[in-house]
């Protein structure tokens, strides 16, 4: 059970640098307008949708909130001022990812910290019974016991 | 640490429990409006009738913004509660429909078989007012007190009880009373 810990903490580290890569390349600034209003539709949320966002939605409403991204881009907002524009009008609900990389890191966390009990506790279990196991027999018993064993076989 | 066990379903399992039942049963569009207390969201436009109409010819009185479409069906339950509140309110409470992706023909077509609501509605052409409401889906309505601060939202169909309890937060608290 102990050889499992060090492939989890593995795991997590993989796990921890795949997201902030993922951040990295999230967070170019040299895009084109183009390439940053689709960065941008993509973590928008179409409002009468189901779980699609404003890139993936032909309807009306995405329609226009891709309009309007596009506009205040020409306007020279900040991909942080088109999200709050939005932000303001939906709430934090609008976004497809939420704002601040804590809630990312949270569920992990979670997890993490879950598997730590589970494996404390087993390990905890598994030693407890080791310690807790039977008395050894006495002579007499074992005397008794060979006796029945060779009634039977009789 | 062998009876603490019994701790971790109350501690536990009933909360994971109830916080998964409760999220199955509420519509992930029922969203809790970022607006509320805030300044409405100000507009001009053209009603059905083609004349304009300006949330600044609205203020001064608290007025009621519905947003609605002619193939919205939720929108027929709330309709006669509309046309209800606008008779017994007149002139006190403003009232506005709003066009929500839907065509002024088909609009005016509704308005004929179920009843024109003695207010007006306006065209809403590509959205952007419902948009700046933070619209889902209709029907949705916006209540907005005397000095233009959006008060309350009601996401889906209104009911009297409901109509009741939203417009009490836009109304001078002695008119509420004497009614």
């Amino acid at each position: 059970m102990r050889g499992l810990l060090p492939s989890i903490a593995l795991g997590a580290l993989m796990a921890l640098l795949a997201l902030a890569v993922v951040f990295w390349l999230g967070t170019d600034a040299d895009a084109s307008p183009a390439e940053r209003a689709e960065r941008l539709g993509a973590q928008l949320r179409c409002p009468d949708c189901q779980g699609l966002s404003i890139a993936d939605s032909p309807t009306r409403s995405a329609q226009e909130i891709r309009r309007q991204v596009s506009e205040l881009i020409a306007d020279g907002a900040s991909d942080e001022e088109i999200r709050a524009h939005f932000v303001a009008r939906y709430g934090e609900w609008i976004l497809l990812a939420p704002s601040s990389p804590a809630w990312w890191v949270l569920p992990f966390a979670v997890v993490l910290l879950a598997a730590a009990a589970l494996v404390a506790w087993i390990v905890r279990r598994s030693g407890g019974a080791t310690a807790a196991s039977p008395p050894a027999l006495s002579a007499d018993e074992r005397r008794r016991l060979h006796e029945e064993a060779e009634a039977l076989d009789a | 640490m062998r009876h603490l066990r019994w701790l971790v379903v109350p501690l536990l399992v009933i909360p994971l429990g109830w916080l998964l039942f409760s999220g199955f049963g509420r519509d992930p569009r029922e969203i809790a409006s970022p607006l509320i207390d805030r300044p409405a969201p100000e507009w001009t436009l053209t009603t059905l009738d083609g004349e304009t109409l300006s949330s600044s010819d609205l203020a001064g009185r608290p007025y009621v913004v519905n947003f609605w479409a002619s193939w919205c069906g939720p929108c027929v339950d709330e309709h006669a509660v509309l046309s209800a509140t606008h008779d017994a309110y007149g002139d006190e409470i403003a009232m506005v429909g709003v066009l929500y992706q839907d065509l002024p023909a088909d609009a005016q077509a509704f308005l004929a078989r179920y009843g024109q609501t003695g207010y007006r509605h306006v065209i809403d052409p590509d959205g952007r007012l419902a948009i700046d409401f933070g619209v889902t889906g209709p029907p949705e309505t916006y209540f907005i007190d005397a000095d233009g601060i959006l008060r309350a939202k009601q996401f889906g169909p209104l009911t009297e009880s409901s109509m009741d309890q939203k417009l009490a937060s836009i109304l001078p608290a002695v008119g509420a009373l004497d009614r």
